[in-house]
């Protein structure tokens, strides 16, 4: 199947990408959105002290 | 003079380094007056076979902030490298880690299990992790590979000139800008900020460091006009790159040390472990254990920004 | 304090010793040396982990 990639998807804050697959009349048989980036503030957050949280969790976007 | 060809590119990052060029305001018209931007994902719909198609050293001048941890955010390292004449590590993830290198304190299973299968919104019965391939009845999916650690962008590839701060201030900006306007870069190698610690440009009182109990911030209302760290409060000045205008002091809270290491210091929080003990009246034993529990999480507040850049890197795991 | 941040690493505490000892205190030096060697090598290796992409 023909497949027609959207890498990187652009004028928004993060990374994704979207992978189109066309069928055999050119049709959209399927839409694939993915995210190809992880960074772990849900894990890394754990033991930090929390008034210190403002300061990280800040981190996660900055726009 | 043929405009330059500027890229800007993010890898584990948050935006905030981009948005931080763009909050030179109306410079940015300069900026465009001086550079073709020809790659910006926050901004601009170039792709990445656009910059795979670029002949090499294309790219005059490429931005790139964001730290390094999976085989996506490497391989774009490379590629800007290859097309670009200079390339610039911009922003404390770039240069040190940033915020995303406390996942060092912790590890790539972990985070995987915390944030697919134990978080309490999601729906994930199956326990099913990403993977690098996946089968869908159209054909295949591929993600980037995640790495076991959080690196800076010059452990990947070289680079010729740092530029610090969680973001860089617009000052610092500008002056990048200038400089490659008038052509008058620094030699390679250089870190965009000032030579000096914070605590040389900060200009709150000093007198004698001598303090017998630190406070958490939220324990105290500290003077505005007297050094935090002789208030008991743990600030990262005296091992921190000035060239920030202290903003965070400024607002009567604490440096936490976005401009990594001064010039010379090899390892920050280290360099800031000796600080504050060093400060710190002691009586015995038991003044000592009383301070030592008063720092309440040293390794996630030394190297806030710098895990990635330090000696150690990450936390070493138990031998099986 | 040192201590304290290195076991948030992974090194444990019993890695790392802090002592005075004078240039005439040969024996006691000897002794320091040889407690901290076994103490060590009872705890095995460091992980090989240093930070790089695959660990």
């Amino acid at each position: 199947m023909k497949k027609v990639s959207i890498d990187p998807i652009t004028r928004l804050e993060g990374h994704g990408k979207i992978e189109i697959f066309l069928n055999d009349d050119g049709d959209v048989a399927n839409t694939y959105f993915q995210v190809p980036e992880l960074r772990g503030f849900e894990k890394f957050c754990e033991g930090r002290p929390v008034e210190e949280l403002p300061r990280i969790v800040t981190r996660i976007c900055g726009v | 003079m043929a405009k330059l060809k500027l890229a800007l590119y993010w890898a584990g990052a948050c935006g905030g380094c981009d948005v931080a060029v763009l909050d030179i305001n109306e410079k940015i018209l300069d900026v465009a007056n001086l550079a073709d931007i020809v790659f910006w994902p926050i901004a601009l719909d170039f792709k990445y076979h656009h910059v795979e198609a670029m002949k090499d050293k294309a790219i005059d001048v490429c931005l790139f902030n964001g730290a390094i941890r999976s085989s996506e955010q490497e391989h774009l390292a490379k590629l800007l490298r290859a097309k670009s004449k200079v390339l610039v590590s911009f922003g404390s993830c770039a240069c040190f880690g940033g915020i995303p290198a406390l996942a060092n304190l912790t590890t790539r299973a972990e985070i995987m299990e915390r944030v697919y299968v134990e978080a309490p919104s999601n729906d994930n019965p199956g326990k099913t992790l990403p993977q690098t391939k996946t089968q869908v009845a159209e054909g295949e999916l591929t993600l980037p590979e995640l790495f076991e650690s959080v690196l800076t962008l010059a452990q990947v590839v070289p680079v010729e000139y740092f530029v610090p701060g969680c973001p860089p201030t617009v000052d610092l900006i500008l002056k990048v800008v200038n400089a490659l306007a008038t052509n008058s870069l620094p030699p390679v190698g250089a870190v965009i900020a000032s030579n000096k610690t914070l605590c040389d440009e900060c200009e709150r009182k000093k007198e004698e460091k001598k303090i017998t109990k630190i406070y958490r911030t939220h324990e105290i209302i500290p003077k505005p006009d007297k050094c935090l760290l002789e208030q008991g409060l743990l600030c990262m000045g005296p091992a921190t790159r000035g060239g920030c205008g202290t903003l965070c002091v400024k607002v009567n809270i604490p440096c936490r040390g976005c401009f990594g290491p001064p010039a010379g210091v090899l390892d920050q929080g280290a360099k800031l472990v000796s600080a504050v003990a060093s400060i710190y009246q002691t009586n015995g034993d038991e003044d000592i254990a009383r301070m030592v529990n008063e720092v309440a999480d040293p390794a996630g507040t030394f190297y806030r920004f710098g895990l990635s850049d330090s000696m150690l890197k990450k936390k070493r795991l138990q031998r099986r | 304090m040192l201590k304290k941040m290195l076991a948030q690493l992974g090194i444990e505490e019993q890695r790392v010793r802090l002592d005075w000892v004078s240039a005439s205190e040969g024996d006691r030096f000897a002794s320091i040396i040889n407690e901290m060697t076994e103490q060590v090598r009872a705890l095995g290796p460091l992980s090989r982990d240093n930070g790089g992409k695959n660990g």
